[in-house]
């Protein structure tokens, strides 16, 4: 007795910070998290019916073609988003550290960062109404230069519709990774960029042998967070399709708010975000290991 | 001679870049400035009368659920920065059992996405009461947030020198003292930037207040944009202004403290 009593005069300011921090925590974080996974084991319609089912969930997702049309959804989201993110917004990032008037450098990064100013949501309306149907601003340009016939309902056709949300945001640079390059590309010793004038250096030479090695990190760090981002698409799909038309711009985070939300299947909902989370677990510990590995090597 | 060879592609391209990135918040002012019949005379360009009236009838349609943005995201960082600053304090200034393993605890829930525990927070949310409540959208994101800002926070409270601490204990100030009159006032840099990372993510949530909300009474902005109407005349105009109305504030926010907004998004995004 006397033991915790003592133990707890000598720590007790320690943990009396914690408490504010871990009742929120443990309310709305942990408990819901407990919940999903017990839930992933129950066919649950979140009222009268709740029986358990062991991994009668989990063998469904091996047999739901839904499911497996949005993981290819996916896959084509996270494929063209790397190559989107490695390219387009590396190029803007090299093209302005090398403004050489430091004024107008400073003006160039504001305003591509202005896109990440912006709600999201606003960005997806506004680019539903760059493609939208009549008086879509993607149709008036194709209809002035001349290519009526290009014409498209490009969220509303099932051809068109996912390319559609790939180009979302369009030429891609007003993100966060544009910011990450640059920072990669400022921290590169000045003197490489002296040897590199000497030598005699074109600027494609000089990004290949100087800057592309040496923002290797930031391409890493950038490739990783497109695919974590990538996976879990949802609001993007929500807002300019919901999804559709059919379920050609399905995504698997989308598929488990309509069962969950619409059609009442928690139990099975649950799985299936319970599945994406193990995924991501596995990617993210696949990357820490891949990292490591790769210093070790330099 | 070559430096000016090269200045023309360099900016050429930086500049088309620019200008396509920049493009479609062209196209949102220009057209929200007019009435449907200018916009079929001339879509691309400024067309005169300027219609101001289609943001005064936006404004109109959803200054109410500015109000209650606002107070949800102030609130959100609040609390926020309210729990975090405690929690890192502890860890900082306290040695006892189990700390690690507690703040392991912490950082451990950045991973858990945020659709996977959508349903049973909606759950526990509607159990609590708290379903359309400005409680129920402040508490969850709340809890989102904390995580990354007790990481960023504890950082930045181990380069507070420790013999400042040690001076204030031995003149015999209390803990709460210590924490509010120099670790507080010696931390406003990460203070803001957790309250900018915040902010933002409090204005742009979408789908829990999808889903824990419905009505108008405590609705934010985010969810009333595609409920803007406006008169037969006015057409698209209206909605593209209350677009552009509802990004004012964060665009302001960016444009008084671009420092710490950039720290802010860019840390957000080391961290995974």
């Amino acid at each position: 007795m006397t033991n915790t009593a003592s133990f707890f005069r000598k720590h007790w300011k320690g943990y009396a910070f914690l408490i504010p921090i871990f009742l929120v925590l443990g309310t709305f974080k942990y408990i819901p998290f407990f919940n999903a996974v017990k839930m992933s084991f129950y066919n649950w319609n979140g009222a009268n019916v709740k029986e358990f089912i062991g991994f009668d969930n989990f063998v469904r997702l091996f047999s739901d073609d839904t499911l497996h049309v949005a993981l290819k959804n996916i896959g084509m989201f996270t494929l063209s988003g790397v190559v989107i993110q490695l390219t387009l917004p590396l190029i803007a990032a090299v093209l302005v550290f090398h403004v050489t008037s430091a004024k107008l450098q400073n003006a160039l990064k504001v305003w591509f960062v202005i896109p990440l100013v912006i709600p999201s949501i606003v960005i997806f309306l506004t680019w539903q109404w760059i493609y939208a149907g009549e008086y879509g601003v993607l149709n008036q340009f194709l209809e002035l230069v001349g290519l009526e016939s290009w014409t498209h309902a490009w969220l509303g056709e099932s051809k068109t519709a996912i390319w559609s949300v790939i180009f979302v945001n369009f030429p891609w640079i007003g993100g966060i990774n544009f910011l990450l390059y640059l920072a990669g590309l400022m921290s590169i010793s000045s003197e490489l960029f002296e040897v590199s004038k000497l030598d005699g250096m074109n600027p494609w030479q000089r990004f290949l042998r100087l800057e592309l090695p040496l923002v290797r990190s930031q391409i890493k760090l950038v490739m990783v967070l497109t695919i974590i981002g990538q996976i879990q698409s949802f609001e993007n799909v929500l807002v300019l399709t919901n999804g559709g038309p059919g379920d050609t711009t399905l995504t698997p985070a989308l598929y488990l708010y309509t069962t969950g939300f619409s059609y009442n299947e928690m139990g099975y909902s649950s799985a299936i975000g319970l599945s994406l989370f193990i995924i991501l677990l596995l990617l993210t510990f696949i990357n820490n290991k891949f990292i490591k590995n790769t210093e070790k090597i330099d | 001679m070559r430096k000016n060879l090269m200045a023309v592609p360099h900016y050429g391209s930086l500049f088309t870049l620019l200008i396509l990135t920049l493009f479609p918040f062209y196209m949102l002012i220009v057209s929200s400035l007019k009435y449907t019949e200018q916009s079929i005379h001339n879509f691309w360009g400024i067309s005169f009368p300027l219609r101001l009236d289609n943001y005064s009838t936006a404004f109109r349609q959803i200054w109410p659920f500015i109000g209650n943005t606002l107070l949800i995201s102030s609130a959100i960082v609040v609390g926020v920065v309210l729990i975090s600053s405690l929690a890192a304090y502890s860890f900082v200034r306290f040695n006892y059992p189990g700390k690690q393993i507690l703040f392991v605890l912490i950082l451990s829930l950045m991973m858990i996405p945020g659709y996977l525990i959508l349903i049973p927070q909606f759950l526990l949310v509607q159990k609590l009461g708290m379903l359309n409540t400005y409680q129920g959208q402040i508490f969850p994101p709340m809890a989102f947030g904390a995580a990354m800002a007790t990481f960023l926070m504890k950082t930045f409270f181990e380069g507070i020198p420790k013999s400042l601490i040690e001076a204030a204990d031995m003149e015999g100030a209390g803990e709460g003292q210590i924490f509010f009159k120099i670790v507080i006032p010696l931390s406003l840099p990460i203070i803001s930037t957790v309250a900018i990372i915040n902010f933002l993510a409090g204005w742009n949530n979408y789908i829990w207040p999808l889903v824990a909300t419905n009505g108008d009474a405590v609705k934010p902005v985010i969810l009333a944009l595609s409920t803007i109407t406006g008169n037969m005349d006015q057409g698209m105009g209206v909605q593209l202004a209350g677009y552009i109305i509802s990004s004012l504030p964060l665009l302001l926010l960016f444009m008084v403290a671009t420092k710490p907004f950039i720290a802010g998004v860019t840390s957000g995004a080391v961290k995974g």
